[in-house]
């Protein structure tokens, strides 16, 4: 019995050292095992995979603002409305232009126009008119058009006119005396113009461009009717325009070079019947303007000024119409107290006395007095998101970068 | 790690920078700590230190009319050969400089010309290992020699239904010999030539929140030719990708960037398989 049981043992513990020896790797070769190779190297090496790896993936992070965000800003003291366009949420708000002041948290539009029928895209300069009722707001990008909707357009509703616009304007204008519109096209460095009802398809009545016009990258544009001039804020970034002959983000066909620069920032007037390479009647530019990437403008005719939202320089300058050269502003808005963060469009209220500004840097609006300088609060603040709520400032990123060093992500708007 | 409604860590803003508000292209050079970004609307290449913040000027501005630059919006570091390419749009080219170029310098290659099919090119990127370069151009992903100079035709194009690649890729990325691909599937009608209408244009071009077909970031082999689906996708309605344009990888941590226009925002995806 003794001799069976020591056969059984024994053949159990030559099991056992057969099973170890299977799966007994020597040191030697764990230390030289080949790496694991990815999931995308394992489906390569077949033949044929009917299905790519991935799929409909979940972003794991996401940065973005769901609340709206002012670009260009119009006042209708007529009809007590204030509009704003909306270049994060993709809209248009209108508001009742005497609020309550101090009122908290989010303020209640009249009205927002919001949704695929609208065309309201990338948007940006917006304008007003109170004889007709009617918002005018330009697309800056993708969209290539301006729309124009009803005051009392609400939701997603379809324009009343669109029209297609080059590509990359910002700012609009309207001269009633005219009845005509006019436009500022960035990368064309031009402003064009426009009947005022135009629509679809229609060729511009004149346009503004060439190398004396001082045109470097037109944002703002404001009509001065009583004057019959037209003032522009020019970013300062200019293109060979005699050899160029691109058109956009579309290839127009090849082009010589013909050299670019980057100018000062400059206002520059033009007589409202301009056309073609028609020089500036005044240029305003030069160190002590200020000027730092200088967005929305409005003039006052009555008081014979003109206030920019100075974007750069997070402040609001105002200078006399008739200033030239390197001329300094007569008033400054700007510091801390004013709340101007990044400002994107200005509008002048002569009517109540009021100077409207709309915020790029975070979610507000802001009124003061119209001859209001130096670091003073706002009379009142529109509210797109609870105060203090931040915002990532984003406006059609279309590119992006990893810097490995710092661990961040780069996005240009 | 950012996620959500939140302010950025530092931005780069102001007169002094020589920033235009159109930046369509950017890319960062670890091995020197610099930031490489083109003006389209000043024709120039801006080159920053990697950790500028603020109203900060350029350390160098490549700009003038031998750099041949016309519109300038996609950017690509060699990081082996040290050179910089730079796709102008206007002039359906691509330009080669050294990584320390600066001023009106002439390019050490231009591939330009009619046999090139340059088209709408806003992304690019070179191979080091199989010594290519790649193209996200109109429709598809045309392939070149590294060194390739002049009206050269290209090698190879990855393109067709299969592929997916419908109008105006956009940023292009390469990791080991994979062709990484933000696909917009946009087409942008332009009904201007300048500011003069084009004929043939009586009602303006369909919105693109009206366009059903999807973009998306696609995964190709650098050596994969003609009408070859993508390896790997990141594609439909929980993606939230609708206009995808812009795309950066860190392979290290296996995180795709992709930025949406249309959506207004960055995502991260966590695709370690991937790479």
């Amino acid at each position: 019995m003794l001799a069976r049981l020591n056969r059984r043992l024994a053949v159990w513990i030559c099991l056992l050292l057969a099973a170890g020896a299977a799966s007994y790797v020597p040191i030697a070769k764990l230390r030289t095992r080949q790496p694991a190779r990815s999931l995308f190297d394992v489906i390569n090496a077949q033949e044929q995979h009917p299905q790519p790896i991935g799929g409909d993936v979940v972003p794991l992070r996401q940065v973005s603002d769901p609340y709206p965000v002012f670009n260009g800003i119009a006042v209708d003291p007529l009809n007590n409305l204030v509009a704003m366009s909306d270049v994060n949420r993709k809209s248009l708000l209108t508001y009742s232009r005497n609020l309550e002041p101090g009122r908290p948290g989010i303020t209640a539009p009249r009205r927002q126009i919001f949704g695929p029928l609208t065309n309201v895209g990338f948007v940006a300069g917006v304008l007003l008119d109170p004889g007709r009722r009617e918002v005018y707001a330009i697309n800056n990008d993708i969209e290539d058009t301006m729309v124009v909707m009803p005051y009392d357009a609400q939701g997603d509703i379809q324009p009343l006119r669109i029209l297609s616009i080059p590509h990359q304007a910002w700012g609009v204008a309207l001269s009633r005396s005219h009845d005509q519109i006019a436009i500022t096209v960035e990368l064309q460095e031009a402003v064009v113009v426009y009947k005022r009802d135009a629509r679809n398809v229609t060729p511009p009545v004149r346009y503004i461009r060439g190398a004396d016009t001082g045109l470097a990258d037109p944002h703002g544009i404001f009509w001065d009717d009583r004057h019959n001039e037209i003032a522009v804020a020019n970013h300062g970034n200019f293109r060979g325009l005699i050899k160029d002959v691109g058109a956009g983000c579309v290839p127009a066909g090849t082009a010589e070079a013909g050299g670019g620069a980057v100018l000062p920032s400059s206002i520059t007037f033009y007589s409202g019947d301009s056309k073609g390479d028609a020089r500036p009647l005044r240029t305003i530019q030069g160190s002590h303007t200020q000027l730092d990437f200088p967005m929305g403008i409005s003039v006052d005719e009555e008081r014979e000024e003109f206030a920019v939202a100075n974007n750069g320089g997070n402040s609001v300058l105002i200078f006399s119409r008739t200033a030239g050269g390197d001329a300094a502003p007569v008033r400054v808005l700007s510091g801390e107290r004013t709340g101007i963060n990044r400002p994107m469009g200005v509008a002048i209220d002569a009517r109540n006395q009021e100077i409207w500004v709309s915020n790029f840097g975070d979610h507000t609006a802001l009124v003061f007095d119209r001859l209001a300088a130096g670091n003073v609060a706002p009379k009142r603040i529109i509210r797109t998101a609870p105060e203090g709520t931040p915002t990532p400032g984003f406006g059609n990123p279309q590119t992006v970068a990893y810097d490995s060093t710092r661990d961040q992500i780069l996005v240009p708007n | 790690m950012a996620n959500g409604n939140t302010p950025p860590a530092r931005v780069i803003t102001g007169a002094a920078t020589k920033l235009s508000r159109t930046v369509h292209g950017i890319a960062y050079d670890p091995d020197h700590d610099l930031i490489y970004v083109p003006n389209p609307l000043a024709d120039a290449v801006l080159v920053f230190r990697g950790n500028a913040n603020g109203d900060e000027p350029p350390i160098r501005v490549i700009q003038g009319p031998c750099t041949k630059l016309v519109v300038p919006h996609a950017i690509s570091l060699d990081l082996e050969h040290h050179e910089i390419l730079v796709a102008s749009l206007s002039s359906r080219a691509i330009a080669v400089f050294p990584w320390d170029a600066n001023g009106n310098v002439s390019p050490m290659r231009y591939i330009s010309g009619p046999k090139t099919r340059l088209g709408h090119v806003v992304g690019l990127g070179v191979d080091s290992a199989t010594d290519l370069m790649a193209v996200a151009n109109s429709e598809q992903i045309l392939i070149f020699n590294r060194t390739d100079n002049g009206d050269v035709a290209p090698l190879a194009e990855i393109g067709g239904p299969h592929t997916g690649i419908g109008d105006e890729p956009w940023e292009l990325q390469i990791y080991k010999s994979r062709i990484f691909l933000a696909t917009s599937n946009h087409l942008h009608t332009n009904v201007y030539s300048g500011v003069t209408l084009k004929e043939g244009y009586v009602k303006p071009p369909e919105d693109p929140w009206l366009n059903p077909q999807l973009g998306f970031i696609g995964v190709w082999n650098i050596q994969d030719r003609g009408d070859v689906p993508p390896h790997a996708i990141i594609k439909g309605p929980f993606s939230q990708l609708l206009h995808p344009t812009g795309l950066a990888l860190n392979p290290k941590d296996g995180e795709l960037y992709v930025t949406d226009s249309i959506r207004n925002g960055l995502f991260t995806f966590l695709a370690p398989y991937f790479f």
